[in-house]
């Protein structure tokens, strides 16, 4: 009992030890912005992690109200929509195609609450799809790639075997044809399930499979699964003059601080634009349903180029893939999008 | 006829039936009802002040914390229709490994069971798409029992002839249902360029409706149906089993003590096969909410552990379906509180919730160390 006694003392004193919370969550007058991450988890340093730092960033520059979560599993996600449905948030993100199923759901239960989906296409009026021209992105990088290949062989490391990811491949191969038309690539895929995410072990036994077939770069689109691929080209080292062996190219997030002289350039997929933007147009009481696509030609996908990796990729590369970049937007070179095939 | 089923058919159901109608009778099973809910009560009390401890040290109102899991998982129309729902599949799996229990079996293969289940309720339902409701439904729903139980009998029969444990074997049995459920799914029943590991629906017909449907007033947006329904009779019927029938009678006398049975001239083996199949029939119900209430279709990881959550379920209930129900209840309502608590606090995640589910069952099993104590004090006045 007296056990009993001392805890119940503790706990009432506890709170009185501490400053209140900030009892703000409930302030009606600001906009409430619920996010819910992939599988992966909002510190996958790459898809997830972008969209993370796109709701933080509106959450500075704006006054509202951001809550998150990680759901684990792919059981948890539609409840926690619906948590933030339930408590009448006004916009409510979804990261990731494989959450388009349940944010129509959840969209046609509430059509007065707006949602957006990264990545995702969906016709709701209430819902905005955030997509990408992957493909775009992945021709550049592709050009990168055969210019510094010494083999004429890449490697190409996907995460889920789904239409989404064969836009990057097809995007990489026809870009790297386009340097060296005898050029060779290998593709491998994670895996047929979510969990192909977030597996950095098959990633990495992938990338290696690639280099001893002669693979000297690697695209690796594959969430956690590609810094399988990280480790794997920092196994092969640098050569005398401190220049790796193999070079791995990152996504999504700009990868190049990662592994520095391993990674020739990252495939920037600006998740976080389209999410601060679509915060913002929420914000600002726009209508927000409807497809908004990002690409080159307003800055949604690019490719990485800083500190990290400027001595890698000569200028007269640059200067090529800038080119290029141009004739993209300016419709004079058709990159293939493999899902309208 | 043995003695034993003598013994069971006559005077054992007939003292329990007019137990109640005697005045001292009656009072000593309700003390007795009160010392068997009074640990369990306990247990959740001190689970409830040591997580309290921990979010203040974490940096969160424990006050405020508890106020948001218990409202979120009581509210009106959403919080309760969500708590009951997530209960449904753990009074399933929490009756199924009860009733191993009651056998003196592990069942850690609901998980698998419900698995299989939940496979071959799709199966059915697909196959047979085009069937009227009033077909369908019977159909589907013994498919479920039918291939939980059997897929619960191979371990049985395993421990039965062979004397090979069913603890092993159940959580292989996990691992082989997980994977020839998927392979299946992958080769036979996905839907081209679908990217989500998930069968085809099942037919129209085989959708058992939502409460929502029936009773007016609960939006048709909360998933319980009357799956929820079903799990209350499986208690209720489980009840019967064990306490009324000659059947449930050998098997909690195998439980009990499995040479005294066999002496008795119950066959032991018998009733550690017809135990498994009654468990794994009981976690293959899971697939009635699953499959024909909620997504229908069978989706590759659509169960976060309620096979294993039922052993909790199973322990915190005490073996009884009673306890199982209300147990399962209270599973329901962190699971649904958790993942508000999870959003909508600043430091907390849903991680109080596993922390409360552990420490309750700590206490849980720790009574067995203040019955003791209790019993010397006792005896020693």
């Amino acid at each position: 009992m007296k056990c009993m006694l001392s805890l119940i003392v503790v706990i009432s004193i506890l709170p009185a030890c501490r400053p209140a919370t900030s009892a703000s969550a409930d302030d009606k007058s600001k906009v409430h912005v619920g996010i819910v991450f992939d599988i992966g988890g909002k510190d996958d340093r790459s898809f997830n992690a972008a969209a993370w730092q796109g709701v933080n960033r509106a959450a500075k520059d704006f006054p509202i109200i951001l809550r998150d979560v990680e759901p684990g599993d792919p059981t948890s996600i539609e409840p926690a929509m619906r948590a933030f449905a339930e408590r009448g948030y006004d916009l409510i993100i979804g990261v990731g195609f494989a959450q388009t199923p349940q944010i129509e759901a959840v969209a046609k239960d509430y059509p007065k609450l707006n949602f957006a989906i990264v990545d995702g296409v969906s016709r709701l009026p209430n819902v905005a799809s955030l997509i990408f021209k992957e493909h775009e992105g992945s021709y550049l990088v592709g050009m990168i790639a055969a210019m510094t290949s010494r083999s004429g062989i890449l490697g190409f490391v996907g995460g889920m075997d789904v239409p989404l990811i064969h836009k990057f491949e097809l995007g990489y191969e026809e870009g790297a044809k386009a340097v060296n038309p005898k050029i060779r690539v290998i593709p491998n895929y994670v895996g047929v399930t979510d969990a192909a995410w977030n597996d950095p072990v098959k990633g990495k036994e992938l990338a290696r499979t690639q280099i001893e077939k002669g693979a000297d770069v690697i695209f690796a689109a594959a969430g956690n699964s590609g810094l399988g691929a990280f480790d794997a080209v920092e196994q092969y080292g640098k050569d005398g003059q401190g220049r790796a062996q193999r070079f791995v190219i990152g996504v999504d997030s700009n990868q190049t601080w990662m592994k520095p002289g391993f990674v020739l350039t990252s495939m920037v997929k600006r998740v976080d634009n389209a999410v601060y933007q679509i915060v913002k147009d929420r914000v600002e009481n726009r209508p927000i349903g409807g497809v908004h696509v990002y690409g080159l030609e307003n800055e949604g996908i690019g490719y990485a180029v800083d500190q990290y990796n400027k001595d890698l990729i000569p200028q007269p590369a640059i200067q090529a893939v800038e080119a290029a970049k141009q004739k993209i937007i300016t419709g004079q070179i058709k990159v293939t999008n493999a899902m309208e095939k | 006829m043995s003695r034993i089923q003598g013994y069971a058919k006559n005077a054992y159901p007939l003292a329990n039936f007019l137990a109640p109608l005697r005045g001292a009778r009656y009072t000593a099973q309700l003390m007795k009802l009160i010392r068997e809910l009074t640990f369990p009560l306990i247990a959740i009390l001190a689970a409830f002040l040591v997580g309290g401890i921990l979010v203040a040290l974490i940096g969160d109102d424990p006050i405020q914390t508890y106020a948001l899991l218990i409202g979120s998982a009581l509210s009106w129309p959403d919080g309760i229709g969500y708590t009951l729902f997530y209960a449904t599949p753990l009074i399933f799996t929490g009756l199924a490994v009860a009733m191993g229990f009651r056998c003196g079996l592990l069942n850690i293969g609901a998980e698998g069971q419900l698995t299989v289940a939940a496979f071959a309720t799709a199966w059915a339902g697909i196959s047979f798409a085009n069937s009227s409701a009033w077909m369908l439904i019977p159909l589907t729903c013994l498919v479920a029992i039918a291939s939980g139980a059997l897929w619960a009998t191979i371990p049985g029969v395993l421990k039965a002839r062979f004397g090979s444990h069913e603890v092993i074997n159940t959580i292989m049995m996990n691992f082989i249902a997980v994977g020839v459920a998927s392979a299946l799914t992958q080769t036979y029943f996905k839907q081209q360029g679908d990217p989500i590991l998930e069968t085809l629906p099942i037919g129209d017909g085989a959708h058992i409706p939502r409460i929502g449907q029936i009773i007016p007033g609960i939006p048709a947006r909360i998933p319980l149906n009357m799956a929820f329904v079903v799990a209350v009779l499986a208690c209720a019927l489980m009840y019967v089993f064990l306490w009324r029938t000659k059947w449930g009678y050998e098997i909690r006398a195998t439980g009990a003590n499995p040479n005294a049975a066999e002496y008795g001239g119950i066959s032991v083996k018998k009733q550690i096969v017809l135990a498994m199949a009654v468990s794994g029939g009981l976690a293959g119900m899971v697939a009635i909410n699953e499959v024909l209430g909620y997504r229908y279709r069978y989706y590759q990881g659509f169960s976060p552990q309620y096979g294993f959550t039922g052993i909790a379920v199973a322990l915190l209930g005490r073996n009884h379906p009673a306890g199982v129900l209300v147990a399962a209840l209270f599973f329901g309502a962190l699971t649904r509180g958790g993942l508000f608590v999870d959003i909508f606090t600043e430091k907390v995640s849903k991680d109080l919730v596993l922390i409360l589910q552990a420490l309750v069952i700590l206490f849980v099993a720790a009574e067995a160390v203040f019955r003791r104590r209790m019993g010397k004090t006792e005896s020693q006045v």
